[in-house]
């Protein structure tokens, strides 16, 4: 049985490092790619949504390069995530792919079902050597969440362009080979350090925030490394998803360091009800960051996504009322980098404007043309 | 809520779009027994789409942008309008995440210059939580609790007999008149199933007048709502994944009733350019369909750009095929006759 699973950030390195603590075989479909996007789009139903197509298509790259049992998250909506692995198997399936789909569902009701299967995969090894494996790989996740939180925060002031993501990139290795928690606390000290010290200039501050579809947010293969680009262009950046706060679903978010609660409560006055996915956390988190001085909200969403489509129809208000600047960035297969790029260099500079003028004291007034 | 109003009565607005094509009866009869003056937008209009096209979001499905202009065609006639918040209508199941928000949107639309009125209507939460809301939308107009009952009462036996209508063939402007001058299906030679929400398949603008064209060319039509309730409950159970969304249950529940049983000679899904919901089903639907050697199969999108003469060239070329389909099956059983 060879096991893999659609790319998402940095979950290969949790996932893998799961199935290589138990010594299960795994294999991780290969990086994604404009032919990955190409195949997604070629299979994948007629305006289904973004990530359904990507991750089709890391499916099918998977399945070519061996793989025939593929993992993938499922649920009850309100969203379409609940049915993506049903309809991807639907659509593999027809297409003529072999393999066996393992949806994993995380509902009361469903807990039964999801045991069943996780003993199937997990091929005759014990559960408490599955759940220590668990425990041990969300310690990685969590210190490699901080890194990139680290990284988002200092990458405006690299001295060398790109130096803040190669040091990143070692770090993610250093992580990965930790093979015990006490590899892993000397890693965690040894990759801050790295990160730190990679040379940095003095640099004025300008703070953009991200919101947005998970998948979006967290692969930044596919949001045309909108984080880097922010960071590249002078930006401070902070987002309001990370993976670890996504795998333990408390509520509690320990890396972005808000409750679900503050983002709710911060959304009231525009949007009162959960509309799935994380809608009502786009338009909280932009509030939440104009709270905490931010000077512009990037906003990236797949083309016809419904939770972001609604908060992008609300967006332009919370923008007007609080006077910070919110850039939607629509992202599907036909989106260029080139057109991106210019969108976020003149919201930067937006941004920055605005700063100063704030700073010594000018009225300024938003131009709603974002 | 708290509005206050004088003696004279609330104008309250009730938006032409989304879920109107189903519960509009009900929600126009409780509001005029609680002696509110009930507005209603219309049918949908080139005005309505454009100032809807113009101020939703691009990346809105075309119904909400129907409703956006339904919203805006209100604005400045009425004292509240009306957008209730259907978060389940039936247990186990959601609406579509645009719905949810629906109340929001529509807040955003009018640039909060009118309250919007919005009950929240959750069947997950069991039904006392409805009766609740319902009742304290009752408050707003009256004070008298047996009023709001009564009030309840009638309109629910009203909207009742409205879906009744709907299941027995009449269309949703029938269906509220409560007289029909036909039926969709009167037992004419070819019968094609549309299939699709509501406000996809009975609002005669965005679609335009496709039940009416189908009739006038001698075909029958057979909706989601005429195919009975236990077919499609027995076909959704078949499903290896459930589907979540409370009307995309009808639909899919339809399309494979029609399929399974062969109650149609062809099928046409009506299906709302960019519609997250219909997007999955679709592809459950379609390959059901293949499955079970199905009967032809249109999937129609729509939106706004939509001209209507490769519309109609499209629903002709269909009728076409399904009528020669038809002609050979007859023929084959006439030659196996003699
Ligand atoms: S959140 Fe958006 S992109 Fe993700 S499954 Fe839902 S509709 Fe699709
Ligand atoms: S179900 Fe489809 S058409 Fe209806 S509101 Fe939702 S996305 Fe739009």
């Amino acid at each position: 049985m060879k096991i893999s699973w659609p790319h998402m950030g940095s979950l290969e390195f949790v996932l893998s490092s799961v199935f290589e603590e138990l010594g299960l075989d795994y294999l991780l479909p290969p990086p994604s790619s404009q032919r990955t996007l190409e195949l997604g789009a070629r299979y994948g139903p007629e305006f289904a949504c973004f990530p359904l197509k990507t991750t089709l298509g890391n499916f099918i790259e998977a399945i070519e390069a061996g793989a025939d049992t593929l993992i993938m998250v499922a649920g009850r909506g309100p969203c379409r995530f609940g049915f993506y692995a049903e309809t991807q198997r639907r659509i593999l399936e027809e297409a003529g792919y072999e393999f066996r789909m393992v949806p994993l569902e995380f509902e009361p009701g469903k807990i039964p079902a999801t045991l069943r299967k996780l003993r199937e995969l997990k091929q005759g090894r014990s559960w408490s050597s599955l759940v220590r494996a668990i425990k041990f790989a969300l310690s990685k996740a969590y210190l490699i969440d901080r890194l990139e939180r680290q990284a988002l925060h200092q990458r405006y002031l690299d001295r060398e362009r790109g130096a803040t993501t190669k040091a990143l990139e070692k770090c993610y290795r250093m992580v990965w080979e930790a093979g015990s928690y006490d590899a892993l606390r000397r890693v965690e000290s040894e990759a801050f350090d790295l990160l730190r010290s990679v040379p940095g200039v003095e640099r004025e501050t300008v703070k953009v925030g991200i919101v947005g579809e998970f998948y979006l947010v967290l692969e930044p293969f596919f949001n045309l490394g909108v984080e880097e680009q922010l960071g590249n262009l002078g930006a401070y950046v902070e987002r309001n998803i990370y993976l670890t706060d996504w795998l333990r679903p408390s509520g509690k978010n320990p890396v972005a360091g808000h409750h679900d609660r503050d983002s709710e409560e911060a959304a009231q006055p525009y949007l009162t009800h959960f509309v799935g996915g994380e809608g009502l956390h786009s338009v909280g988190g932009t509030v939440l960051y104009q709270r905490h001085g931010f000077d512009g909200v990037v906003h990236i969403m797949p083309f016809t996504c419904m939770p972001e489509t609604i908060a992008k129809s609300i967006l332009p208000q919370v923008s007007r009322d609080l006077g910070i600047p919110v850039l939607s960035l629509v992202i599907d297969e036909m989106t260029g980098k080139a057109g991106v790029a210019t969108r976020l260099e003149a919201f930067v500079d937006l941004a920055r404007f605005r700063r100063r003028a704030g700073e010594r004291g000018l009225d300024y007034s938003l131009q709603p043309a974002f | 809520m708290r509005y206050v109003w004088g003696w004279s009565a609330m104008i309250v607005g009730i938006p032409g779009g989304l879920l109107y094509y189903r519960y509009g009866k009900l929600w126009n009869s409780f509001l005029q027994a609680l002696g509110a003056e009930v507005v209603e937008s219309g049918e949908t209009t080139r005005s309505i789409l454009n100032s809807g096209v113009s101020k939703a979001e691009n990346e809105s499905c075309l119904p909400v942008k129907v409703f956006y202009g339904h919203v805006l065609a209100l604005r400045d006639k009425v004292d509240a309008i009306f957008v209730p918040r259907l978060v389940s209508v039936r247990k186990g199941t959601h609406t579509c995440p645009k719905m949810l928000g629906l109340p929001d949107l529509a807040r955003a639309a009018v640039e909060d210059r009118i309250p919007i009125i919005a009950p929240t209507i959750n069947f997950q939460e069991g039904m006392w939580a409805n009766y609740k809301a319902v009742y304290s939308l009752g408050r707003l107009f009256t004070h008298n609790p047996v009023r709001i009952i009564r009030a309840g009462v009638k309109a629910w036996r009203e909207h009742r007999l409205y879906l009744e209508r709907l299941t027995l063939g009449l269309d949703h402007r029938s269906a509220l008149r409560g007289e029909a001058e036909s039926l969709l299906c009167e037992g004419r030679e070819l019968r094609i199933a549309v299939i699709g929400h509501h406000y996809n398949v009975y609002d005669t603008f965005t679609t335009m007048s496709l039940l009416d064209r189908l009739s006038s060319m001698g075909v029958d039509v057979v909706t989601a709502d005429m195919v009975p309730e236990e077919m499609r409950r027995q076909e959704l159970k078949r499903l290896p994944k459930e589907i979540y969304w409370s009307y995309e249950q009808e639909i899919a529940g339809a399309i494979l009733a029609c399929t399974r049983h062969r109650l149609v000679d062809g099928i046409i899904f009506m299906i709302s350019f960019p519609c997250g919901p219909d997007s999955i089903v679709r592809v459950l639907c379609e390959q059901e369909n293949k499955r079970l050697g199905g009967v032809p199969l249109l999937a129609l999108v729509i939106d706004e750009h939509t001209g209507e003469g490769g519309f109609l060239t499209r629903i002709e070329a269909f009728v076409d095929m399904l009528w020669r389909k038809k002609g050979e099956r007859v023929r084959e059983r006439e030659a196996v006759a003699v």
